[in-house]
């Protein structure tokens, strides 16, 4: 979810007016935005913004748009546009493509500004739109990344063309001498951050104009010519390249709609691919793309749980900035140029339900009738939980994740330990080696809490009913979740014998009849530890702690300890 | 303390010691002994307990250095000391070499040895040409005599004090004696204070109610099944006791506090008409992500999000015809009437193993065998890639449900949000705004005001997207929602860090307790 700072002053200009914190938050709701930090002494207020969807809202000119058209309920115009078939006018203002690029970052868009002398704030906004745009919306630049020049530098047509990138050499911004691209990618910290998304071609994407001049490497780092763009600059051209045209151009819309509502006269770009694309051979940019999109009064009714009404359905669609007109019950919408999240009508569902306002929905107490149920496991880990407090148990609960120490290492001579983690499920990318593996078995942990629990008084009797995850070739997934119960008794007599008898406890009361039979575990010491057994199924085991796995947990109170698998015995 | 609470704190030993003494009285421990008949530990138990209230105090303090006689000594006293053995033996036997001697007596060489050295300076025996020990004197010297008579004096555990010995008594004793710790010799020497107690005048006036409220200290403590079996409590009078001393801490089985609110959450939503749903911890990106329509390029989706299984690392098959669909549904929307994400929906990845991010999993996984009308919830162990801290673990719990149902809509779901802040959060005020989750729309998130800690988040919830219901077989309208459970437990508990909730310690989760 995206953060942005905004400068109050800024955004209170683009709303048309001032207002309290007070006033702001609820108002925020609209773009589902929560104020993360109220305007600290420079006037700089953070922003939360939730909505992955829309990366308009990810600027200080976009929020306001959004807040703005809601309180005024008058959907924002821009005359910029191409559509389909219908090019604006852009002079000598041309990118031209390569084919060579097709296969690595086929599209690009583009357009050039000029206005008043840009101010820090709007530089640093740009800034900030730049890097939430590519960031979040265009997947760390893979997508799409933005670049910003000084248009008074460049002499069209632009040429977006594939080159060698050891050939190819010129200064990136802050480095100070020319490299060759390749270069940039190891040297360059640019390059060293985004240079994955192009170090598998052949051939890395360049910006030159008609003078072979570079604006930039795309997706990577600007020159430090064109790309140095300053305050005091009134004139920029500004491109996106990328690898899937809605985004490209929905970002391009973006940006575009700010700097105009920024006052800034935006100047249209004709692009020319020598491939077919989306939008043709030569749109020009930004372009509205999106499709309208329609559906009924009636299921919009259905989904909210109220009449609304054509009307008020269109209302409160043009506060969320969306015209809509209708007939016959059928309501047709054009989305916003700088929106491209309507893949359903769901989604004209929920602006209406924001534009309509969530207060004007009553909540309704639910009729349908259904029967509540507990899993069979619950209740069963339940009647097992009471019996463990009335033997005297603490009831722990533990995280499932842990260490290849405290799960295998400590609990096992060291050469069990491959045969001991291939039975665990293991993590491919652990954040820390402290949560490596998932559980297979509670005890380890129970003898966690015992080793840092020695002040405690004694005797501990200590359980936790939970899940493990076992290993499984046989299952579809390769592992299976077990309920099982895990338990400890810490003591100076905690032996066999007393184990044993909490065991005959439990069983007695859960109607189970078991056998014991001997078995090898080297956890526990040899000859004390026994194989509870149902029928001819195994389901747990229990016996005193072998010293060795009590020294290297650092306890120094004998441990006797069970496990059993819940599911078996439940299921037996 | 009031001479009355006084009064009902005194234990029958002290009531027996006080009501024993007059105002003139001096008394020590050996004396109330054998005035009061009891043993020296009770004796000191009830002068301490006094002194302590002040009812007693002390008279006198007598520095003593006093002689007992040490197990040693007893066998000396009775069997001879080393000295006497060997002169009787060497008197009744004749001349003999020194390990002759001591084979003969079963003592040590060494032993015998240092006794004759002693005997030989003092003239009473000697060593002749032939090495062998022969009688010089012939009668026991001054010291061996004192020494024989201090062991007679102390014999039977008696004390002998050290300002009753003469100074050659002194002298000999010196030789003998050993400060206590130390082994190996007949007397044990010890140092103390002997004290003499009178009462005070408060403890003449709590005297005085004793014997007004007839209080002898002989009243009955604990009545016993003896007492019961002869009848003998009757007539009886029985202790009060202090009712103010504060009880022995017992240590009882006890659930665990945080266990214990996520079970009353469940019984709350079984209450509702919920039916509970479980499955496994290692998912699918297909179920835990795919079927919930988030596209596979989602920057939730990152290899940093989600915990990867190394081994295997595919599950071998996804479930058709809901594989086919959901795919469908993310390239061009499949039946659903959505444009789709409009990209190649990549089959190997989908069958991906993870472990389980989040509860919605089991939400889309009970679908196709949901029934209409239905209820279903679950408190599901989820992971993340997170760093953790305060508020984030590695796993923690997410409670999530759907309600599925011809009829509802937006407003059964604010019905339902609203009960579950009534019920499950006690809240007095509740406030819906619009949210964000990739799989429901509209979506709504809760918040209520708590009536300590003011307005925050209780949970989730939206609509399911038809693109994640039809292809799992739903044609009807489901409601989906999630609750921050540990975030209410934390509130319950009183805590305020996630990690305590899964705390190790066992003394902590002993004392812990919700409310």
């Amino acid at each position: 979810m995206p953060k942005i700072e905004l400068s109050q002053q800024a955004f209170f200009k683009y709303l048309g007016t001032t207002m309290q914190d007070s006033e702001l938050e609820p108002l925020l709701t609209v773009a589902k935005a929560e104020l993360d930090e109220p305007a600290n002494a420079e006037g700089i207020v953070k922003i939360e913004l939730n909505d992955t969807n829309r990366p308009d809202l990810w600027s200080t000119a976009g929020l306001a748009r959004q807040l703005r058209v809601y309180r005024e309920a008058t959907v924002a115009s821009y005359d910029f546009f191409s559509q389909p078939q219908q090019n604006a006018d852009t002079a000598e203002r041309r990118v031209v493509v390569d084919p060579g690029l097709a296969d690595i970052r086929p599209f690009i868009a583009a357009f050039a500004v000029e206005g008043a002398p840009i101010d820090e704030p709007l530089l640093n906004d740009l800034i900030q739109t730049q890097e939430k745009l590519c960031w979040n919306y265009g997947r760390k630049r893979a997508s799409i990344a933005m670049g910003v020049y000084r248009s008074d530098l460049i002499t069209y047509p632009v040429r977006y063309r594939a080159v060698d990138p050891d050939a190819t050499e010129f200064v990136p911004l802050g480095a100070g001498s020319r490299m060759s691209m390749r270069r940039m990618l190891s040297e360059h910290q640019k390059g060293q951050e985004f240079g994955s998304i192009v170090a598998h071609f052949d051939r890395f994407p360049l910006l030159t104009d008609d003078n072979g001049d570079v604006l930039s490497f795309p997706p990577i780092i600007n020159s430090d010519r064109i790309g140095a763009v300053e305050e005091g600059d009134a004139r920029l051209f500004i491109e996106m390249t990328g690898t899937d045209m809605p985004s490209l151009l929905t970002a391009c819309s973006i940006v575009a709609c700010d700097l105009a509502d920024a006052g800034y006269t935006i100047l249209p770009v004709t692009i020319e691919y020598p491939y077919d694309t989306p939008v043709g051979r030569a749109p020009a940019t930004p372009f509205y793309f999106q499709q309208s999109s329609s559906t009924t009064v009636d299921y919009v009714e259905r989904l909210l749980g109220r009449s609304i009404g054509a009307e008020e359905l269109i209302e409160g669609l043009r506060r969320m900035g969306i015209s809509a007109d209708h007939a016959e019950g059928t309501v047709t919408v054009r989305p916003p140029q700088y929106r491209n999240d309507f893949l359903h009508a769901v989604d004209i569902v929920e602006d209406a339900m924001i534009g309509l306002g969530m207060e004007s929905f009553e909540p309704q107490v639910p009729s349908d009738f259904t029967v509540g149920r507990l899993l069979p496991s619950e209740l069963y880990a339940r009647r097992v939980k009471n019996q463990l407090v009335g033997l005297g148990y603490q009831e722990m609960i533990f995280n499932y994740l842990g260490s290849q120490r405290d799960f295998i290492e400590r609990m096992y001579p060291e050469q069990e330990w491959p045969q001991v983690i291939l039975e665990h499920v293991q993590i491919e990318n652990p954040m820390s080696e402290n949560f490596e593996f998932v559980r297979r078995s509670i005890l380890p942990q129970l003898l966690t809490a015992e080793s840092v629990s020695a002040n405690a008084v004694y005797p501990h009797y200590i359980y936790e009913v939970g899940k493990i995850v076992q290993r499984d070739p046989e299952d579809n997934y390769g592992s299976l979740t077990r309920n099982g119960v895990g338990m400890l008794c810490a003591d100076i007599d905690a032996g066999f014998s007393l184990i044993s008898s909490h065991v005959s406890v439990l069983f007695y009361y859960l109607g189970k009849q078991y056998t014991l039979r001997e078995v090898a575990d080297s956890r526990f010491i040899g000859g004390r530890v026994a194989e509870i057994v149902i029928g001819a199924t195994a389901v747990g085991r229990f016996g005193e702690i072998h010293p060795e796995v009590l020294e290297k947990a650092g306890i120094q109170m004998p441990c006797a300890a069970c496990e059993i698998d819940l599911d078996s015995v439940m299921e037996l | 303390m009031s001479a009355d609470d006084i009064l009902k704190s005194l234990h029958p030993l002290e009531v027996r010691v006080l009501l024993r003494y007059g105002s003139n009285d001096i008394f020590d421990t050996h004396r109330i002994q054998e005035d009061v008949g009891l043993n020296l530990g009770q004796c000191n138990q009830a002068v301490s307990w006094l002194a302590a209230k002040e009812l007693i105090s002390e008279h006198e303090r007598v520095h003593r250095t006093v002689y007992e006689i040490t197990e040693l000594g007893e066998r000396l006293a009775a069997d001879g000391t080393p000295e006497e053995q060997i002169l009787a033996h060497v008197s009744d036997h004749g001349p003999a070499p020194l390990p002759q001697i001591a084979s003969a007596l079963g003592l040590e060489n060494r032993d015998v040895g240092s006794a004759f050295g002693a005997l030989s300076r003092e003239g009473v025996l000697q060593m002749n040409g032939e090495k062998q020990v022969s009688v010089a004197a012939g009668t026991p010297s001054e010291r061996m005599q004192q020494v024989r008579a201090l062991l007679e004096r102390a014999r039977g555990g008696k004390e002998i004090a050290a300002d009753r010995l003469s100074a050659t008594e002194q002298e000999a004793m010196a030789g003998i004696s050993k400060k206590r710790g130390s082994a190996g010799a007949p007397f044990r020497v010890i140092e103390r204070d002997e004290v003499t107690y009178r009462i005070t005048a408060s403890g003449l006036e709590v005297q005085e109610r004793l014997q007004a409220a007839g209080i002898t200290g002989q009243e009955i403590g604990a009545l016993t099944p003896q007492m019961l079996k002869d009848g003998s409590w009757r007539g009886a009078s029985f202790r009060a006791y202090n009712i103010q001393v504060p009880p022995t801490r017992m240590v009882p089985g006890h659930r665990n506090p945080y266990c214990e609110y996520l079970d009353r959450v469940k019984d709350k939503l079984v209450s509702l008409g919920f039916q509970e749903f479980d499955g496994p911890i290692v998912e699918t990106e297909f179920w835990n992500s795919d079927a919930l329509f988030m596209p596979q390029f989602h920057s939730a989706r990152d290899i940093h999000d989600v915990y990867y299984v190394k081994d295997p690392t595919h599950a071998k098959a996804i479930q058709e015809p809901y594989l086919s669909q959901v795919a469908a549904a993310h390239e061009n929307g499949w039946k659903t009437g959505s444009a789709g994400w409009g990209y190649r929906f990549d089959r190997d990845f989908t069958r991906r193993l993870i472990l389980r991010s989040q509860g919605t999993v089991m939400s889309a996984k009970t679908l196709p065998q949901a029934a209409i009308p239905g209820k279903y919830f679950g408190t599901l162990r989820c992971f993340r890639y997170d760093q953790v801290d305060a508020t984030h673990l590695s796993d923690f719990y997410q409670t999530e449900g759907i309600v599925l149902g011809e009829s509802v809509n937006l407003r059964t779901l604010l019905g339902f949000l609203q009960m579950f802040a009534e019920e499950l959060a006690g809240a007095t005020e509740v406030k819906y705004v619009p949210g964000y989750f990739p799989f429901t729309e509209p979506s709504v998130e809760v918040h209520i005001k708590h009536p300590v800690l003011g307005w925050f988040e209780l949970g989730g919830s939206g609509i399911f997207r038809p693109e994640v219901t039809e292809p799992l077989g739903i044609k009807v309208p489901v409601l989906a929602w999630g609750l921050g459970i540990d975030r209410m437990a934390l509130m319950n508990l009183g805590l305020d860090d996630l990690r305590e909730l899964f705390s190790t310690n066992i003394e902590n989760v002993r004392l812990r307790r919700g409310k």
